[in-house]
């Protein structure tokens, strides 16, 4: 201890709380070539996107028209301007209308149900937290169930999509105002009043689906709860994005006062963080992705769950880099898994929902396995 | 307090605070100030509202009655970033999350980075230094939820000096650590604190630790504050046995002069009856004279009587209180003939008699007479006897032919004597 006083060069500390708010720029700017976060980020994202980008091409490429990629990659830097497609009318008409607006849904959706599971792991401060966790997804499932039941389509179609939005924000106004009662709000009993909410709902939509007498609708209801993206169009994508990505630049923004509230509330406080405000925020924009991606794809289990989760393991528990490329394994994942839905048993489809269960499923408990001897569950 | 150092203005100072949990009142007008240059030590038991002091400086929670001033201004006025770069706080809770070691450190420099900003070379280099001192530097990429409780205990201090902030609020920042990285992180927080600019408050439990290296310590009980002064003021018998309900000798330190704690017993006779030893002890005493000294025999489990105790003595409240025999005598009267029979008869029985610090009148000489019968006789030590002497030197002679054969000494050392005689050899 001795050495270890003397040693310190007294001065070198002082200086540098002296003056708390540093000029910025320059050696903020320097200190970031060294920075592992923004490394890690930098890596993760390069590769992630690279992926996505990748798995685009070859997803715009295969299904029942089978189109050569570089024809697909003309069409696409055709899409922005970059080039003259040398691809037949055809293959355009197909790539522009039919795939491409699929194929980004799914990057949203992808992104949405990634960034919301990672929001929620952070302040349930539980890795077994996914985006429906407060009920926001069962809810959804409601308005949509709804809409088909009334067959609200017929007069507005998008009603389906804003039912099921109006549902998600029900059930998270329900749950907020249940934690929040006694004018104390508590995480766990956001919690608990989400898990029992998310019951009530399911069983309301079950009731809903058994009494539904129209086959088709019935039917229609059984295919949506199953989750899939086969209804997109570039109006589904037009709206869908905005929403996805002010939510996503919430958390984004917030990520590192998250990596704060997911240590605990009072040190969150004592380190500068307004908690009730960036909680809230936070919730609102996990229940806001998660309610879009609800809204226009149905409720896709378990991409919320296992991409923020494996990722973890690979970056570590920084949410300004796991923020972010939970957005990208999130699209990566959606998309891989709605081109296997498109092409597994062609030139019918397999509902996405049942891909992603079944591929995350497995995944997910082979993670648990392996990590069982941690002491957290982390 | 304040008078103690007057030139150091103090950063933080809580007036008149007022914290009912509940129903429970937790704080019940409490006033303290954190002043820079001094290590503060917050003592008590559990509950005593160590914690919710802390917090409630921390700016952490808000008080039903009272304010916290952060220099000039109102605590929860200041914005909290600029609270947090000013003010560093170190909870009690055992970290459980997933961050490495260095991560934790480096949220200490969180409030003062931009929104958009990421740590740089500076923050980095601190969070490193403080690992260094802190000597957590070795599992900087280990998961705080891997470590053990001291490691954790010691990135949290290490985050926490990051921070640097002008007031630094602990809340058992020892409580998890060996005895060497006790003294080690106590001799940190006494190195930060010495250069002069922070206030550091830690509530602690070790008693000697926290006099060892406090400059002030503040002892809390049912969320008051009981004493408060240096550690040689606060830290008394009395207030341990009000504040904890334990018996207690304080010596100074033989090495560093601080107070030393040795702990003897709870003060409730009852827990102390249960593990009596063999041994009688006899204390001849009066007005006060022998009530720290019965209260520490009888809970280290002794064997205790008491000498000749006029009615409304405050010896024999003690005595009473605890159950100890006495001879009893009528109020400001002499020892009549039959008392100081039995009283003989006692002191005779007992193993070893202590002649306490009393004064000597016409009423009670025969106390120090009875005192020469004993088999083995100690004097305790205070004030000089002749202002004790109220029988124009009967009593004082007495006293001299009896510190002729016998020790003259202190409780403690007594006490310390008795101990060693009991333990057998191994």
């Amino acid at each position: 201890m001795q050495a270890g006083r003397i040693s310190v060069p007294d001065p070198q500390p002082d200086k540098s709380g002296a003056s708390p708010r540093r000029a910025k720029g320059i050696v903020s700017s320097r200190g970031l070539i060294g920075s592992p976060v923004l490394r890690r980020l930098a890596a993760g994202s390069a590769l992630l996107a690279a992926a996505v980008a990748v798995l685009a091409v070859i997803a715009a490429s295969i299904g029942p028209y089978s189109i050569p990629p570089s024809h697909t990659i003309d069409v696409l830097l055709d899409q922005f301007g970059l080039a003259e497609s040398q691809a037949s009318n055809t293959e355009q008409a197909i790539i522009q209308t039919i795939r491409l607006p699929r194929i980004a849904l799914a990057i949203i959706v992808g992104a949405a149900l990634g960034v919301a599971g990672a929001i929620m792991q952070g302040l349930f401060r539980n890795p077994m937290a996914d985006p429906g966790i407060i009920g926001v997804s069962t809810g959804g499932a409601l308005g949509a169930v709804a809409a088909i039941a009334v067959g609200a389509q017929a007069a507005f179609s998008l009603a389906l999509p804003a039912m099921a939005f109006a549902g998600a924000g029900g059930a998270l106004a329900l749950v907020y105002a249940v934690a929040s009662a006694g004018g104390r709000f508590s995480m766990a009993a956001l919690l608990l009043a989400g898990v029992a909410v998310s019951a009530f709902i399911a069983a309301i939509i079950s009731a809903i689906v058994l009494f539904t007498e129209n086959r088709d609708a019935q039917r229609e209801m059984i295919f949506w709860l199953a989750g899939g993206l086969d209804a997109s169009r570039w109006n589904e994508v037009r709206l869908a994005g905005p929403l996805v990505l002010g939510g996503v630049a919430a958390a984004v923004l917030l990520s590192r006062d998250l990596n704060l509230l997911m240590v605990s509330e009072e040190e969150a406080r004592a380190l500068g963080v307004r908690v009730g405000l960036t909680r809230n925020v936070l919730l609102v924009a996990a229940s806001l992705i998660t309610g879009t991606a609800v809204a226009f794809s149905g409720t896709i289990a378990f991409v919320g769950l296992v991409v923020p989760h494996a990722l973890r393991l690979v970056t570590g528990a920084d949410h300004r880099v796991l923020v972010p490329l939970s957005a990208l394994g999130g699209a990566l994942f959606l998309l891989a898994a709605d081109t296997a839905a498109r092409v597994l048993i062609a030139p019918a489809e397999v509902r996405v929902g049942i891909i992603t269960a079944f591929a995350g499923a497995p995944f997910f408990l082979f993670l648990l396995i392996r990590n069982k001897s941690r002491a957290s569950l982390l | 307090m304040s008078a103690a150092q007057p030139g150091k203005a103090p950063v933080l100072a809580a007036r008149n605070l007022c914290v009912k949990l509940g129903r429970a009142t937790v704080l019940q007008s409490v006033s303290f100030e954190a002043r820079p240059g001094e290590l503060a030590g917050l003592i008590g038991p559990n509950g005593a509202g160590k914690s919710t002091l802390l917090r409630a400086l921390a700016g952490l929670l808000d008080a039903d009655t009272g304010s916290v001033r952060f220099g000039q201004t109102e605590l929860s006025r200041v914005p909290a970033r600029e609270r947090a770069r000013s003010i560093s706080f170190m909870p009690q809770r055992e970290a459980t999350h997933p961050f490495t070691a260095l991560e934790t450190v480096l949220m200490g420099r969180y409030p003062h980075l931009g929104r958009f900003e990421l740590e740089g070379i500076n923050d980095r280099r601190i969070a490193r230094e403080e690992m260094r001192k802190t000597r957590t530097d070795g599992f900087e990429n280990r998961q705080m939820d891997t470590l053990s409780g001291g490691e954790k205990q010691r990135v949290m201090l290490a985050r926490t000096i990051a921070q640097q902030a002008q007031v630094m609020l602990l809340d058992e920042p020892t409580a998890s650590l060996d005895l060497k990285y006790r003294l080690e992180m106590m001799e940190l927080l006494r190195s930060e604190t010495a250069r002069g600019k922070l206030a550091v408050v830690a509530a602690l439990h070790d008693l000697s630790l926290a006099a060892r290296y406090c400059d002030r310590l503040t002892l809390m009980s049912r969320g008051a504050i009981a004493a408060e002064g240096p550690p040689a003021e606060a830290l008394t018998p009395e207030n341990l046995r009000t504040a904890f309900g334990i018996e207690a000798i304080i010596e100074p330190d033989p090495v560093t002069g601080r107070p030393q704690v040795s702990l003897l017993g709870p003060s409730d006779p009852q827990s102390g009856a249960n593990r009596q030893k063999d041994v009688r002890v006899h204390l001849i005493c009066g007005a006060g004279s022998g009530r720290d000294l019965m209260r520490q025999l009888v809970s280290a489990g002794y064997a205790v009587t008491a000498g000749v105790l006029g009615l409304g003595d405050t010896d024999r409240e003690t005595a009473e209180i605890l159950g100890v025999p006495f001879v009893p005598a009528p109020p400001f009267s002499p020892i009549e003939d039959a008392q100081h029979e039995r009283h003989l008869a006692l002191v005779r029985s007992a193993d070893i008699a202590a002649l306490c610090s009393m004064a000597v009148g016409p009423n009670n000489l025969r106390n120090l007479k009875a005192a020469h019968s004993a088999k083995q006789l100690v004097i305790i030590e205070g004030p000089p006897f002749q202002e004790l002497d109220y029988t124009d030197g009967a009593a004082t002679a007495l006293r001299s032919r009896l510190a002729e054969r016998w020790p003259v000494e202190q409780g403690s050392q007594l006490l310390r004597r008795l101990a060693r005689e009991l333990t057998p050899e191994p």
